[in-house]
């Protein structure tokens, strides 16, 4: 009979990536005690955990804002002014890169390309991509996010 | 401009409205058929490495070995290139059928396409098709009614651009940090899980369904001796009209890909230079891009094709601040491992941020100098090609820059 799910085919690999992922989802970012039980899981040391969790930009160790705001400032959309856009949305959240406001609404990232090098400026508020962005157009979407 | 596309097309998304025409063919073809198909099309691969993709199967089908590997590269990250995103939003069905395709000829029994995190629409679209496929059993135990049998995963990067790099990719997927692994042994003999594993990109993939189901003649007729078939290239920059063609190789010059596709330079200003392969290629001077777009002559005018991505850069802009915002991402995507990549584009970084009104000739060799020794040291890709745009820069426009000798003091 044909099997049609992969788990059923022994699908046995644990992914860590994976569970980092559904851990960061469910709490914006990956708490301690989860990591306990991940190091238990993957029988890894704790440290080399870490190690993994800090590599990558995505995972967080501390809680971020309700909106992580990530604006690229790669070549392309450097060349189409990202820099004013940056400075623009720096302002009015009055943080720096990789800070969050006090009230926890807002973590601002600097990012490299996010592949949406053809429409920038580009900024992503958590999942949702905006293009072709001038600063007022930024203002306007982050004064939206309630 | 292309009279017919051959990858690019109307959006494919729904298996219950796919032939799948390149499976069909390929489930009645012998492993070796295939593997010579894809050989005789003259596909090379499009993750920038431009590995001949047919000989890649071969020495993966040659590997002995209980368990194989077949893994999809989807984590575009080079500024510039968008794409594989394009085949993953509107053609993803094209995509995963070149991963079985592949799988089927180098007989790989399972899978992962290693989508990069910040891709949530590809994400979501990639993740239902993997399950409607399974529904219509073309994932799973035996594929279409054929006795071959490929479970297919998908895995989510969390943002770092040196995951693409396949032997990071591999240790990424295996829940390591994503720094490169020493060669050999290459993926093909030692790759995912210490198995013999295939990693191709998402364009070459679709690529090679579209050769399985239309015949190898068909794309070899197409492009140079050397650069066959078509390309994606992603216009982005100082462009009218920017986004994803599909050229012929060598059919139009990166001039008239430029004018003819892009629609020429944005708000009448002058092109100063082209960045013909994305951020790791050497930038070429507007007087040296009337030449044919294909691997050859890009690599005969001392840069490369690399991911696809041409980046036209007008006069307006000030050099060094370019030059500053590439050594920036490199200082960030360096993996750390080698000291000379991590610690040396730190140091460049360093430089340009000092730089004045002039350069000196003395940092300018610094520059030069740090940048060979990364090179040399360099386990990898990235800091191999790390200073190809800041030294073409500093070369061409020595000039503009104000590079000077300075007096010993
Ligand atoms: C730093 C670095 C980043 C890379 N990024 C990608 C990438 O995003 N996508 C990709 O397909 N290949 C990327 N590559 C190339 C891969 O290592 C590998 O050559 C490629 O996936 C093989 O597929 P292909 O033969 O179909 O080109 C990268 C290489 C390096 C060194
Ligand atoms: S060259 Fe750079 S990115 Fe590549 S492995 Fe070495 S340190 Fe990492
Ligand atoms: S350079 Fe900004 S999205 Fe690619």
């Amino acid at each position: 009979m044909a099997q049609n799910t992969a788990e059923d085919m022994g699908y046995n690999e644990e992914i860590l990536l994976e569970k980092l992922h559904n851990i960061q989802e469910s709490y914006s970012y990956i708490p301690e005690n989860e990591i306990d039980n991940l190091a238990q899981k993957f029988d890894m040391p704790r440290a080399k955990l870490y190690g993994v969790i800090k590599f990558y930009s995505m995972f967080y160790t501390e809680p971020t804002g309700k909106y992580v705001i990530r604006v690229c400032d790669s070549l392309s959309c450097h060349i189409n002014n990202s820099k004013k856009l940056l400075n623009d949305i720096r302002e009015y959240l009055d943080i720096d890169d990789g800070e969050t406001t006090e009230d926890k609404k807002f973590t601002l990232e600097v990012v490299e390309c996010l592949g949406y090098c053809g429409e920038g400026p580009v900024m992503m508020v958590n999942d949702e991509v905006y293009t072709h962005l001038t600063p007022g157009m930024a203002l306007k979407i982050l004064k939206n996010c309630v | 401009m292309l009279e017919e596309n051959f990858l690019m097309g109307e959006q494919l998304l729904d298996p219950a409205d796919y032939d799948f025409p390149a499976l069909k063919k390929a489930f009645n073809m012998d492993r070796e058929e295939v593997i010579q198909e894809i050989k005789d099309s003259g596909l090379k691969g499009r993750g920038g490495a431009g590995f001949p993709t047919g000989l890649k199967w071969e020495l993966g089908y040659k590997e002995k070995s209980d368990e194989k590997y077949m893994i999809c590269n989807a984590d575009e990250g080079e500024p510039g290139t968008f794409k594989d995103r394009y085949l993953m939003e509107n053609r993803p069905l094209l995509v995963i059928e070149g991963i079985i395709t592949a799988a089927y000829a180098v007989n790989a029994q399972k899978g992962f396409i290693y989508i990069r995190g910040e891709y949530f629409d590809s994400i979501k679209i990639i993740d239902k098709l993997i399950d409607n496929m399974y529904k219509e059993d073309v994932l799973g135990q035996d594929i279409l009614g054929s006795d071959f049998s490929f479970d297919l995963r998908l895995v989510k990067g969390a943002g770092a651009y040196v995951c693409g790099d396949e032997t990071s990719l591999l240790n990424s997927i295996e829940g390591k940090r994503g720094a490169s692994r020493i060669k050999p042994p290459y993926p093909i003999q030692k790759g995912l899980f210490e198995q013999p594993t295939v990693v191709n990109n998402v364009e070459t993939l679709s690529s090679a369904a579209r050769i399985i189901a239309e015949g190898a003649s068909l794309y070899s007729a197409m492009g140079s001796k050397n650069s066959r078939g078509t390309k994606l290239v992603c216009l982005s920059g100082d462009i009218n009209e920017p986004g994803v063609y599909e050229v012929e190789f060598g059919a139009q010059t990166i001039k008239e890909i430029i004018e003819q596709d892009g629609k020429g330079i944005k708000g009448g200003s002058d092109l100063r230079f082209v960045v013909p392969g994305g951020v790791s290629t050497a930038v070429l001077d507007k007087s040296e891009i009337d030449i044919p777009y294909t691997y050859e002559d890009l690599e005969k005018a001392g840069s490369s094709l690399g991911s696809g991505a041409i980046i036209a850069v007008g006069q307006e802009h000030d050099l060094v601040d370019l030059m500053l915002n590439v050594s920036r991402f490199f200082m960030d995507e360096t993996c750390g491992t080698c000291f000379p990549c991590r610690e040396g584009n730190r140091q460049i970084n360093r430089i340009l941020r000092k730089y004045k009104a002039t350069f000196s000739i003395q940092e300018k060799e610094i520059i030069q100098d740090v940048g060979e020794t990364i090179r040399l040291a360099a386990r990898c890709g990235l800091g191999q090609s790390s200073l190809n745009f800041i030294n073409s820069i500093m070369e061409k426009y020595e000039d503009e820059l104000g590079i000077k000798e300075v007096l010993e003091v």
